[in-house]
């Protein structure tokens, strides 16, 4: 009974895994990966750790990919074209790594019907919240507490990239379809990294506001 | 296998296959009940033809979903496409089975004790919130896959909306999680059932809590005044614009299971389950008139809160979109966080 469900389960993964790097359409491979995220929560639940299995879904399958979709949709990341990969120079070296990782399979498999280990008969209780959670507050709270400051590291970092530089202030009426312009445009002598800032409607009140003189003689701007 | 595991899957089998039925006649009779109380809110009649005062209307409109014309956009992503209404519904089914619906009962001439409640487990309340996060998919995806502007900005600030509150949501619940002490959600009812069964969390020690956790629970499945996203006069019809006949009717039953799914939740949680007050005394423990009547009593509870969600539709108007997320950001969250401290704190002082 517990084969039956293993096999399912894992069979799910590795399928849905396989899809994730054959797919071309990139949002096919997004939902292929949140298969095999609920195919690993269910696996940890045939494991006893019902608590990881529920953060799994919670966090990866409802957070992040939640994330990973939206760039997806709004990027408009298109297909690949099907062409002819030019990677043969890769069978090698993709043949020596694959015969490491059955070799080390294979040891792993071995060692174990050498040292078997009795499996107990009660579900531990590791798994349990409980558990997890006395676990995580006393002997692991300083890992815990700096894990917690590297996440709002990482969220701070984010807010200091997206912001805007210049915000205009309550009074200011701001033109649909205005732009911001160099000066140069305005008066040609001014240097062209120079970043005054004057919010008006139409050029003539800019070139007035600055007290910009245009001398007649000077050739016209294309 | 032996014989008990085959009767016990068996019989869960059943208990599934009831608690789907009786979730979708809820649903069916829940909309016609939504037209009718709007209407009344509004000053006229609902539908009251079809049947005795309308009530057959939920198969006469089931009939005409099913027979509609099915039209499936030229240019749209066709797996997606048909696969969104799928994830919404089944995230939406697949939280009824934590619920327990009456105490456990002794059938008196088997000598069997039968709980009511079809899954019991340890981290029910982790997966309500696990599955309410995959059913954002349904939505997002809806968008998306119908090649349509208006459907995209409707599902996209669906999703926004949907995490975004999802996060006061869950740390509302962390003031019950931290009074009751566990997750089980059967345990926390059998907690509420102090002072003859009246010792409800919403009176003892959450009302903030509630009132937060009402809110998210509106927000979350896109009602008014929240719904923004799938409103008619707003984006078309939001994400489902492209969507017609049996699968606008799944979209349609998935927002319906949700608001009956967060009742069922919000229940349990501060209403005390099924606890109806001097019941036990009245019946004893582990009769079947007790489960009778504590079943009875969840229903109307949860009937109550079906009642608010459609009182709300009739009587407030909407948010924006920025006032919705500044409300959900900036009020909503910080609130839950001072709910979460005050618990903490009588907790640690052993008031509770």
């Amino acid at each position: 009974m517990l084969a039956l469900l293993f096999i399912l389960f894992a069979g799910m993964a590795i399928g849905c895994a396989i899809a994730v790097v054959a797919q071309r359409n990139p949002l096919y491979s997004a939902i292929s990966l949140i298969g095999v995220f609920l195919s690993l929560a269910c696996l940890y639940v045939m494991l006893a750790a019902p608590f990881i299995a529920a953060v799994q879904v919670i966090v990866y399958a409802g957070a992040i990919m939640v994330l990973v979709v939206f760039v997806i949709m709004l990027l408009n990341v298109d297909q690949e074209e099907r062409r002819r990969p030019h990677l043969a120079f890769l069978v090698p070296a993709a043949i020596v790594l694959a015969a490491v990782l059955i070799g080390e399979v294979a040891f792993i498999l071995s060692s174990v019907q050498l040292y078997p280990h009795t499996p107990t008969t009660n579900i531990s209780d590791i798994g349990l919240t409980a558990s997890i959670g006395a676990g995580l507050f006393t002997t692991y709270l300083l890992p815990f507490e700096i894990t917690s400051i590297l996440l709002l590291m990482a969220i701070v970092g984010a807010m200091t990239l997206a912001r805007q530089t210049m915000i205009p202030s309550a009074s200011t009426r701001i033109v649909p379809g205005a732009q911001l312009l160099a000066l140069n445009i305005i008066d040609p002598k001014v240097p062209l990294d120079d970043t005054t800032t004057v919010l008006t409607h139409t050029t003539a009140e800019a070139e007035r506001v600055l007290g910009i003189v245009h001398d007649h003689e000077s050739a016209p701007r294309e | 296998m032996d014989w008990s595991t085959i009767i016990d899957i068996g019989l869960k089998l059943v208990a599934i296959t009831v608690a789907f039925t009786v979730v979708l006649l809820i649903v069916a009779y829940t909309v016609l009940a939504e037209r009718r109380v709007l209407a009344l809110i509004q000053g006229r009649l609902g539908p009251n033809r079809v049947g005795f005062g309308g009530s057959l209307q939920p198969f006469a409109d089931l009939l005409k979903f099913i027979l509609k014309e099915d039209i499936v956009p030229d240019k749209s992503t066709r797996f997606v496409y048909f696969l969104a209404p799928v994830i919404a519904t089944m995230a939406a089914l697949m939280t009824m089975i934590v619920y327990p619906f009456g105490p456990e009962i002794n059938v008196p001439f088997i000598h069997v004790t039968i709980p009511l409640v079809i899954a019991r487990f340890d981290v029910a309340l982790l997966y309500v919130l696990g599955v309410t996060s995959v059913g954002v998919y349904g939505i997002a995806l809806a968008g998306w896959s119908s090649n349509n502007k208006y459907s995209l900005m409707g599902g996209l600030r669906s999703s926004a909306q949907m995490i975004s509150y999802e996060l006061a949501l869950g740390l509302s619940l962390i003031g019950v999680i931290l009074q009751a002490g566990t997750l089980d959600l059967q345990r926390i009812v059998e907690l509420q059932s102090r002072a003859h069964g009246a010792g409800w969390f919403i009176f003892w020690l959450q009302p903030l809590g509630f009132i937060i956790y009402l809110i998210s629970a509106i927000a979350e499945t896109n009602r008014v005044p929240f719904d923004l996203p799938e409103a008619e006069t707003e984006l078309v019809a939001g994400f489902h614009t492209e969507y017609s006949a049996m699968k606008f009717a799944l979209f349609f039953m998935a927002e319906y299971i949700n608001m009956f799914t967060v009742s069922m939740l919000a229940t349990t949680l501060f209403l005390g389950g099924w606890n109806v007050p001097f019941a036990e005394d009245l019946f004893g423990r582990g009769t079947l008139l007790f489960g009778l009547v504590s079943a009875i009593g969840f229903l109307v509870k949860v009937c109550f809160f079906l009642f608010v969600y459609i009182w709300l539709r009739g009587t407030l108007p909407r948010f924006r979109f920025d006032q919705l997320m500044n409300f959900g950001w900036k009020f909503l969250l910080p609130l839950a966080l001072v709910n979460i401290f005050i618990t903490a704190t009588l907790l640690f002082f052993n008031v509770l």
